[in-house]
This record gives structure tokens, sequence and C-alpha cells, in this order.
């Protein structure tokens, strides 16, 4: 079935009546607050607290660990090594490059070497002090080029690339041949911490053989996963319960599992609950971030702006471990030439060691990096050819029957053209194609574009599952492995189950997931959560409405293609004065045997790739954004305020089009920062600004006036009532915008953010005549 | 989260308790907002065996004015001075203390306590300074009232003595053909410190500067006054010519460092920068 027929094939409506209209959030007052309940709430007083040791060096043989003096604390109930670990100590996410605690060497500052259990922090403290390992220091590869220069130390047994990628579709020798003009250039995406507001968490209990975790991670299931791993248990001996998450952004995608690892390898062992709360210092200078790049950017482009080739080589900085880095990397380069159609492609891609913290999930997940490099491109290549940016991209962007970078064809579902003419027409962008000044402040406009592959890429099975329950009083159980980690995916789950069984919203309460009780969805990632969690939501809801129907049906004498659901009843279409309500109709369900339950399955289609040279399909649908960004530079001091910015995005069908306006407005906060202010400062491999007060992320008086997102809906037939991920697409074409914006207004160009003043103020003098 | 180290904690009702605690304790530190205290505590910056908490002393919460001075008790706080009416009088003092860290640091910090933590970056003291303000300390000994400038012994020190506590920040009520402003480069908006900071005073005579007064902040050891400045542009018309010629003195009279925040060469170019805009906005403000 194509889903995106729901609303006139099985409903037989015209217009929606929940689906596309802003609802306000159950959880949202809640949250507001201060009640809404988080991991650490959970943790009783009193509970046996555990902090992870970790190695001060950032590479080194570990020649012996002294805990026995640390054994001695009073308070202090356990420390565990490597020596204690059972199961498996191997926890690599794609490559078994990674220890779940590490016994023969350290590989970064901050290498988990061992867990101790304590009574309070007073005693963590002071066994903290007792602990001595003894180093043998290796030279500290801090830099991709160290790592790859001669006789360099090997991080990892292999040598310190993780992997290589390639696309080689047409031919790019041809194409520069048939180009007039040609820009060359180095770009470097630094490193970006998440600072989500809650840090990470999980409380773990044990009982006989069975191991409770509440925990904040992204996927209940890989959580699950990784704890049973580490243990060597089997999947039904871990219970995860994801409590609500106070932000994530990727981030908790790969630290949920470790740190509820931690958790429970300690409570089991122990026979104890345990707590494992990170402060902020610690969740900063060890938790995995945005994977930094360089990549090296070559365009060329005929008189009349045609993009002909593109050659691009990204080096990707994993850090200490490889985590996602093959799934970063190849989406990196299965979007390198952005979003346009562009005949001649070559891209190579590695993914480099270093001594430094690991790289790994972050909103965005590579695509911000490659469309700063591909949209700062465009920029010049129009620039060189005289030509406006905005034409030179409408010359070139993906429309449908068009081909990406791997030779996908897009049959359907593309407004990219439809996004770019939007935020062109709302900004007025012909009518400032001046820089305007006044005094020592002049303002330009800029503008970014962006695709976005939806959910995993290449051959990666993707599926997911809901279930949903109709309780005898006409309330609802809806259940999702699709985690609330504030972006409010699972709300839109209910507006699509609310759509279909006419069941209020308000009367469909949404648990929190928990793998005793919930089907598995796979990871709340890639933007994935509503577009394939909403599509099982919506085959549960179908199901169900087809027993709620033939039960109305048979209350009402008349036949079930004459019911409406819709408002929380149950009526005849062609009388709607004759009907039940909905809580009428779900006793009479269990009265008459009709199933009041219903599960959901969804395979999305199979997608493949050619190994050989990249091309393929990579990616089940993409979303497309843009961005237009209006900044004023203050000459003097170099400081850049980003004054408005103009958005808009093909997510298919806006299932709820407030929580995109959040979406959209946390995106061009978080991409504001990285633009031009965050900066994780490394010194010998050593996070020195690990706290809010000197990782700079932009506040509220630094947001600029967001103009209405603009909404574009070009359907995915495969997903419920067409929508596409949101999340990740919101914040990739902010970073261009705001750079081309600041070239606009000073004529300078940054292959380097983040912008500061400082940065910027050198640069204009430099420039001055 | 790192833990508190542990510390006995006392609550005096009077100034003469107060005085009394911190002559006898070993070891004592007092403690108003203490927002500048707790972090220093959790990263064992400072390892007090006693706190002694101010603000019970009720005899030490005001803004008021008297005896030809503006005066501001030891517990009076960033809000409650930003929103007093008589602040009004020194326009530089409000620009700067309105804006320091959040609406919540605002409404615990003080201003007494922003200056004996004695940052470089302490947004409060150089505003202050151009107003020669003085500050009064209390202890078993004679009351003390030395400039504000003699507070700061170096980067994150004061010079007071460990049983020492200040009760009072004052300046001379100022003159109604003067005015002053405070100007800041920072990180983002809000709630952050200062990369470089401006304060300028000046009493206008006639279209000519009578007296003027700048200091700046986060560019040397402690919060700086810039005679060499004041006397460019005292006795001559603020135009443009004189004051640049001020900016240049200024970038020469500061020595900033590199850090996390900013590069030295930058925030010495910022001092000039900071140093027109707020003479300017200062003149502009004389009436």
């Amino acid at each position: 079935m194509e889903y995106d027929s729901i609303l006139k094939e099985v409903l037989g409506r015209e217009d929606y009546l929940v689906v596309g209209r802003d609802v306000v959030r159950s959880d949202a007052l809640d949250k507001v607050m201060g009640k809404a309940m988080y991991t650490a709430d959970y943790v009783p007083r009193g509970t046996t607290l555990l902090k992870v040791y970790r190695s001060t060096v950032p590479h080194a043989q570990i020649k012996a660990i002294n805990t026995a003096e640390a054994m001695e604390v009073p308070g202090v109930e356990a420390v565990y090594t490597a020596a204690d670990v059972t199961g498996n100590n191997q926890i690599g996410y794609a490559l078994p490059d990674q220890p779940f605690l590490n016994a023969e060497k350290v590989h970064y500052v901050g290498d988990p070497v061992a867990l101790v259990c304590a009574r309070d922090e007073y005693a963590l403290e002071k066994a903290f002090e007792k602990i001595s390992v003894e180093y043998q220091e290796l030279p500290a590869m801090l830099d991709i080029d160290a790592s790859l220069g001669e006789g360099a130390a090997d991080i990892h047994e292999g040598g310190n690339i993780a992997l290589t990628t390639r696309i080689r579709k047409g031919d790019t020798e041809k194409g520069f041949g048939e180009a007039d003009v040609e820009v060359d250039e180095t770009y470097w995406s630094p490193h970006q911490e998440h600072m989500y507001l809650e840090t990470e968490a999980a409380y773990a209990v044990p009982e006989s053989g069975k191991v409770t975790v509440i925990c904040n991670g992204q996927s209940p299931f890989l959580v699950r996963e990784k704890v049973a791993h580490v243990l060597g248990w089997s999947l039904n001996q871990v219970r995860i319960i994801q409590a609500l998450t106070g932000g994530a952004f990727g981030g908790k995608d790969d630290q949920g599992p470790l740190v509820a690892a931690y958790a429970a390898f300690a409570a089991t062992r122990l026979g104890k609950p345990i707590a494992h709360v990170w402060d902020r210092t610690e969740s900063v200078s060890y938790s995995n971030k945005r994977f930094p790049a360089r990549i090296r950017y070559r365009s060329g482009a005929t008189e009349e702006g045609r993009v002909a080739a593109v050659d691009v080589d990204i080096t990707l900085e994993c850090g200490a471990y490889a985590n996602r880095s093959p799934f970063w990397l190849w989406r990196q380069t299965a979007h390198a030439a952005g979003p346009y159609e562009v005949d001649n492609c070559s891209v190579d891609g590695r993914a480099v060691y270093t001594n430094k913290v690991y790289g790994g999930s972050f909103r965005g997940f590579g695509d911000l990096a490659i469309h700063f490099a591909a949209e700062t491109q465009m920029d010049r290549l129009a620039h060189e050819l005289g030509m406006d940016p905005v034409e030179l991209r409408l010359r070139n962007v993906l429309r449908v029957g068009g081909r990406t970078t791997c030779d996908q064809v897009l049959d359907h579902s593309v407004g990219m053209e439809q996004c770019l003419t939007a935020v062109r027409d709302a900004s007025d962008w012909v009518s400032h194609r001046e820089p305007a000044r006044e005094g020592a402040k002049v303002r330009g406009y800029g503008v970014g574009l962006a695709y976005h592959g939806i959910s995993t890429s290449r051959g990666t099975p993707d599926w997911s599952a809901a279930s949903l329950l109709l309780n005898q009083d006409g309330s609802a159980t809806y259940r999702t492995g699709i985690v609330e980690l504030g972006q409010g995916s699972p709300f839109g789950h209910v507006k699509i189950v609310s759509e279909i069984t006419g069941i209020p919203p308000e009367d469909i309460r949404i648990e929190l997931p928990d793998t005793d009780s919930t089907l598995n969805a796979k990871p709340t990632h890639g933007s994935r959560g509503l577009m394939l969690g909403g599509t099982a939501a919506a085959k549960a809801a179908l199901k169900l409405r087809d027993s709620m129907a033939a039960c109305a049906a048979e209350t009402l004498d008349i036949p079930s293609e004459r019911i409406t659901l819709a408002d929380g009843r149950a009526y005849d279409a062609e009388d709607p004065e004759t009907g039940i309500t909905v809580r009428e109709l779900a006793e009479e369900m269990y009265n008459r045997g009709y199933d009041p339950g219903a599960y959901g399955f969804f395979k999305a289609p199979r997608r493949f790739f050619d190994p050989e040279t990249g091309l393929g399909v990579n990616y089940s649908v993409y979303t497309f954004a843009a961005t237009v960004a209006e900044v004023e530079v203050d000459t003097e001091t170099g400081e850049t305020s980003v004054l408005r910015v103009w958005p808009a995005m093909d997510c298919g069908k806006a299932i709820d089009p407030l929580m995109i306006e959040g979406q959209i407005e946390g995106a061009i906060s978080q991409g504001m920062g990285f633009a031009l202010m965050e900066n994780l400062e490394l010194e010998d491999g050593r996070v020195m600004n690990p706290g809010f007060k000197d990782y700079i992320v932009p506040c509220s008086l630094d947001t600029p006036q967001i103009e209405p997102g603009i909404i574009v809906e070009e359907p995915y037939r495969h997903g419920a009532f067409g929508a596409k991920g949101v999340g990740e697409p919101a914040i990739i074409s902010v970073v261009p915008a705001i750079t081309n914006a600041i070239h606009h207004a000073t004529g300078l160009r940054f292959n380097t953010v983040p912008v500061r003043p400082w940065t910027l103020y050198e640069a204009l003098r430099e420039a001055e005549p | 989260m790192k833990p508190l180290p542990q510390f006995q904690y006392h609550a005096p009702k009077t100034l003469m308790e107060a005085v009394e605690l911190m002559d006898t304790l070993e070891n004592a530190k007092p403690v108003t907002g203490g927002t500048d205290l707790v972090p220093l505590l959790r990263e064992a910056a400072c390892r007090p065996s006693h706190l002694v908490d101010l603000n019970n002393v009720a005899e030490l919460n005001y803004v008021r004015e008297h005896e030809g001075f503006i005066c501001i008790g030891a517990t009076a706080t960033h809000s409650q001075v930003a929103s007093s009416e008589l602040m009004r009088m020194a326009p530089a003092v409000v620009d700067a203390v309105s804006r320091i860290g959040s609406p919540q640091i605002r409404n615990r910090g003080t201003v007494a306590g922003n200056l004996c933590n004695a940052s470089p970056a302490a947004d409060s003291a150089p505003p202050l300074l151009v107003y020669d303000a003085e500050v009064r300390i209390a202890s078993s000994g004679e009351t003390a009232i030395i400039p504000l400038q003699e507070l700061f012994a170096g980067p994150k020190i004061n010079c007071l003595e460990p049983n020492e506590l200040v009760t009072e920040i004052r300046f001379p009520v100022p003159p109604e053909s003067s005015s002053s402003s405070f100007k800041r480069i920072a990180r983002r908006r809000a709630f952050t410190l200062s990369v470089a900071s401006a304060a300028a005073y000046v009493e206008m005579d006639g279209g000519v500067c009578s007296e003027s007064r700048v200091a700046f902040g986060s560019v040397a050891d402690t919060p700086v006054r810039a005679p060499e400045v004041e006397e460019l542009l005292n006795g001559n018309t603020l135009d443009d010519e004189t004051i640049s010629m001020a900016a240049m003195a200024a970038k020469r009279s500061v020595s900033p460092v590199t850090d996390i925040r900013g590069t030295a060469e930058y925030r010495r170019a910022m001092c000039g920068v900071l140093l027109e805009r707020a003479l300017h906005a200062a003149a502009g403000r004389v009436s």
C-alpha cells in the first residue's frame, strides 16, 4: 500500500482532522513545570554510585592497574577492571576496536580503565586518588596529519586508517574539460559538542538472572543488545526502560548503550542497584563529538552555469575509535555533490584514527560538513561566473527524475526547487543583492541548500514496529520503541493513530519504551522516528480501525463501509447522528469479541549499492531544505549577528507544523553555534573547556528573528501520510547560509568554522588595502 | 558530580557577630551570593573550613545615598543595584550589572562579591573604578576605607586579610554635568564572561571634557584605570581626533593575554574600539 493515500482511500476524507494541525503536546506543561521524570529522578537516595576511572594520557600501554588501595577506602564497595568482565569486553559499534574497559592500551584522555562503586561522592573521590595506573607512554597522534604521517604510531592494529569509501560516477576528467571555471578549496569542519541539558545517566537494578536499567539512550533495543553482550546474557535477561530524555542530538545513541552497560555490569556483579550519572565535565570531556573532517573540494562549471564535475576528497577524523565513522563517512561520500545533479563525480574518503576524544553521531550526521563545503563551492562558482548564487543553484538542483551523487534516480518527493524559490521570494532576495552599510556595520544575505537521506543507508535492513491497545473505557495505550528526546516524534505517531482511528489524541497515552513490552522500532536516529515509526503506528492503527469499524457496523446494524471514525465517535457516514462514542464502542468490542489490540510492522523498501563504484539506491527518500540568512558584521569588532533567517523544508507532509517549527528553531540556534561560536579546545588531547562557561552555545538573545518556516509537501509514497524526517535536515543548510552571508557582507570567505569575532577581525584587517 | 568539600556553616545576624566569627574561626570565608564561591569549592580551588553567610545581616543590605556618597551594601545583589533609582546617576554601573551573568545570577550574586572575587573580567569593576569607588573593610581592628583599585592584588586575588570583611562599596555622588558608559565584547549576547570591556566617565563643561576617567576589564591582571588616556581627554573637546588618539593610547596602556576567550592582539585592539564607543555614549548621555 502507498501510505500517502490513506486519507482518500481508507478514510474517504478530503481533509485531515488531526494531522497537519498544531496540537499542544501532552508532556509540554510537565516539562516546563519541572515535573517530568528523567533518569536521575528515579534514583533513590542512598543508592550506590558508580564512576568510571579514565586514562589521563592520550596514548600508552598499560603496564599495571593498582586498585587494592582504593578498595581500602571507607565507603568503597567495588573496583572493577577488564579482568572482571566475564561476558564480552569488545563493544565497538561498527569495527571491533573499542574495549568496554581497557587493560592493554589507552587511546585518548578519558579512556575507561576501571569502574568504581561507592556509597557517596566523597568515597569515589578518595578512591580515585588511590588508584594508580602505570603507563608506558606512546607518541600521541593528535591530528590527522600526524596519524597519516610517515612512521606514525599505530593507534589500533592494522594502521591508522579505519576504512575508506569511494564513488566513481561518469567521467570527472571529461567533466572538468568541459568546465569554463573551476574552484578548488580545502575546508575544515571541527568537533561539536551536543550540550544536551540532561547528561548521560543510567540506573540499574539487578535481580536473579535479570537486570533492569532505566536510562537515556536513543534506541532501547541497541542498549539491550550491548548490555546483554557485555554481560554474556541473552536478550530476555535485560530489560531497558527509556526515561524521558533531555536532549540527545545523536550523542546518546552512542553513549546510551555504554552508560547503561557500566551500570548494569556493576549492578549485577555487586548484586545491588547502581546509579551512574555523569556530570557536565565528564559529558563534555569524554562523550563522542561531531566527527571533524577535512574536505578538499574541486568543482567545475560551464559558462551557462551547469556544474560539470566535482572531485571530492574527505578525511574524517575518528578520534580514538571508529564508532559510527563508516556510516558517517559513507553519508558524506553519498551526498558529496550536494542537492544538485552532477553527471561526473569522483569522491574518495578515509576515516583516520587520532588520540583524541572519539567522534560519533550528531544531528546532520556528516551532511553538515559536506554541505558547508559543497554550498561554499556553489557560491564561489557563482562568483567566478558572475551569476546570482540562487540562479546558479536553480540551474543545477535535483528535480524529479534527477540522479544523486551515487546515481540514485529520484522518482518522486523532490521539493528542492520549491524550497529554494520559496526562501528567495520570502526574503526578497533580489532586492538585497548589495550589502547594506551603516557606520561600522554591514549587512549581507546568504543562501544554503541541503538534502539529507532519511534513515539508514545502503543494505542495512530498515523496519519499525508499534502496538496499540484500546482499553474498555475507550482510552488507548500506544507503545513504540521510538523514544522521546524532546523532539516529540511519538506525539506525531499519536496524531497519525488518532487520524486513522478517530480516538482523540488526548485519550491516547504513550508508554515509556520498555524492552519487555514494547516492540522494537529500531533506533531514534537518522531522522527516521516519524517516517519509520509513524508508519508502523499507521499500520497498527489501520488494523485496529478495521476491528473498530466492524464492531461499530454490527452494533449500529449498517455495512462497515459506511462507518466513519472521527472525533471520538463511530458513526454512519450517511447519517452522522447515528453513532456511538469510542468509549461505548470499546465496551462493545470487548463484549462482542472484536480484537481491541493491534501491532504494526513496517519495512522500508530495499536499498542496494555497488561497493566498487559506490553507486546504487542509498536512501529510501531525501528531505530537502533551504535557508536564507541575513547577517550583520561589525567591521570594527568582527562580531557577527544573525538578524533574520528564512527557512523552508520539503518534509513530505507536515504531521505537526508546530513541532516542525520547534525543530527548525532549535536547528537554527545549533547551526549558528557551529558557524559562529562553538569550539572544543583541546590541549595535548585534553578538553580544556568542559562546561557551559567556556564551551559557548548561543543563548536566546543570540537567536535571530526566524521567519515562519515554509513547508513544502512533496509526499513520500511509503511513509504514513507522506511524511519524511525533519530533525537533521533542519540544521544542514543553516551553516553555509550564514557563512555565505558573511561573504556577501564583507567579501571574506571562510573555509573553517567557527567564524569567531577575532578570526573575522583579523581577516578584515588583512583585507584592508 | 564533584562533591562540595565539607565545611561548617555560620549565619550571623549582625555585623558585629560576623566580624567576630571571621576573627575567631580558622580558615573562614565570607559568602553572599555564592555564585563565584560554589564553583570554586567544587573545583577544590578553595577549601574553607567555615563559611560565614552574610545574607542575614540586615544592616548590610542597601543601596543608599549617605554623606555625599552613593553606597552599596555588601549583600546588595546585581538586580538590586541595577534597579536602584540612585544608580541612574552612574549609568555605566547599570550598563554593567544589569547584564552580568543570567537573571538567576543577578538575583543572587552581589556587587561586593563580584569585586572581592577579583577576576580581571569582573564587569562591575571598570564602571566603579571610573567613579573613584572605595571599599569599606571591617575587622576586629579599625574600619578601613581603601580605593577600589587597591582591592585587586592580582588575578583572582584580593588584598583582604583572612579576618577582613568588605561591608560597603561607595563612590562620591557624581556632578550633574557628568555621565558614563560601559561597553563590552563577549562570545555571546548574555551569560558569559567579557572578552574585553571598557568604562568611560566624563564631566562636560561647555563642549569641553573637564574631567575624564577610563578603565578596562579582561585586558590585564586586574581591572585597570588608564591615567595616560585620561590625560589626553581632560581639557579637550571630545571630537573624533581626540577620541581616536585616546583609543590609540588605550591600546598601548593594556597588557592582555591570549586564552580560550580571545587573543591578546584582538583584546588590545578592542580596548580602542570599546573606549571610542563608551566615550561617545557617555558624552551623549550628559544632558
